[in-house]
């Protein structure tokens, strides 16, 4: 595998998405080559800020209970 | 009497959904809307869900369909400037030179430690909705193939969006900290560059 490989596939790996010989490639690639190296662990910071910042909003808690009270009752709403 | 397996579950998805729906109405009003419908249909079908099967993507399903079939005509659109043609790690070499040029020991660490959590979901709402969608699930924690059931797209196009999604964010991203580092020179009463 050579950097423009390593490149390409860098999302499926940090995203669990390669098969186990493409990831033994690329772990080997990886092992042997610093600025990918160092591309790879930045994307996966930057990835884990996004996930972090983007899944920190909880639902209004009224919407909560609007919707649990509908799911205990179980019927069909009427429409306005 | 014991709570039905089903509607216990599907209430947990509820934060899931709610932020997803946000990103997507960019209204708080909609998004509280859009979220309480899905729940109504979910029960309004929930014959047509397997149980064992997964509820979480099942909800998401209802919910993107339901945001494409009555909220995405009215929901703002975002003011956005297309890509440029480089590839999505050109950022990350920018960011390296720019941070040597500023004499910063590690420009990468102060760019990722500076961004706050408000500006990722700015950056979020403003995707351009082609491919907001995909990076809004993958946020969630969908799979790949997961995205493209949900979607009916091909895994190709997932990929492909996530790959645009990440540059589009990480390029706003970067631009805001410079526009930061900027107003921070400023402040300081030096010249920026």
């Amino acid at each position: 595998m050579d950097c423009d490989d390593c490149l390409e596939k860098l999302y499926q790996f940090l995203d669990q998405e390669l098969g186990p010989s493409e990831r033994t490639e690329m772990a080997r690639h990886l092992e042997g080559c610093a600025d990918c190296g160092d591309t790879v662990v930045f994307q996966e910071r930057f990835l884990k800020v996004i996930r972090d910042c983007g899944t920190s909003d909880l639902a209004p808690a009224e919407l909560r209970q609007r919707v649990a009270e509908r799911l205990r009752r179980d019927v069909p709403p009427t429409t306005a | 009497m014991a709570q039905d397996p089903f509607e216990s579950e599907a209430l947990t998805y509820i934060d899931a959904l709610y932020r997803t729906a946000l990103r997507m109405t960019r209204s708080e009003a909609d998004a509280e809307d859009l979220v309480q419908e899905t729940y109504i249909r979910a029960l309004r079908f929930r014959e047509q869900f397997t149980p064992g099967t997964n509820l979480k993507a099942w909800l998401f399903r209802i919910l993107t369909n339901t945001f494409i079939n009555a909220y995405r005509k009215r929901a703002r659109q975002p003011q956005t400037a297309e890509l440029d043609d480089v590839d999505e790690f050109s950022l990350y070499r920018r960011m390296a030179q720019d941070g040597s040029a500023a004499g910063s020991s590690d420009p990468e660490r102060e760019f990722l430690d500076g961004i706050v959590s408000s500006e990722v979901k700015d950056a979020l709402e403003a995707l351009p909705e082609k491919f907001r969608t995909t990076v809004l699930l993958d946020v969630e924690g969908f799979s790949y193939k997961e995205i493209a059931d949900l979607l009916a797209i091909p895994i190709g196009t997932v990929m492909s969006r996530l790959h645009r999604g990440r540059k589009f964010l990480q390029q706003r991203l970067y631009d805001l900290a410079r526009e930061r580092g900027i107003a921070a020179v400023r402040a300081s009463g030096q010249q920026p560059d």
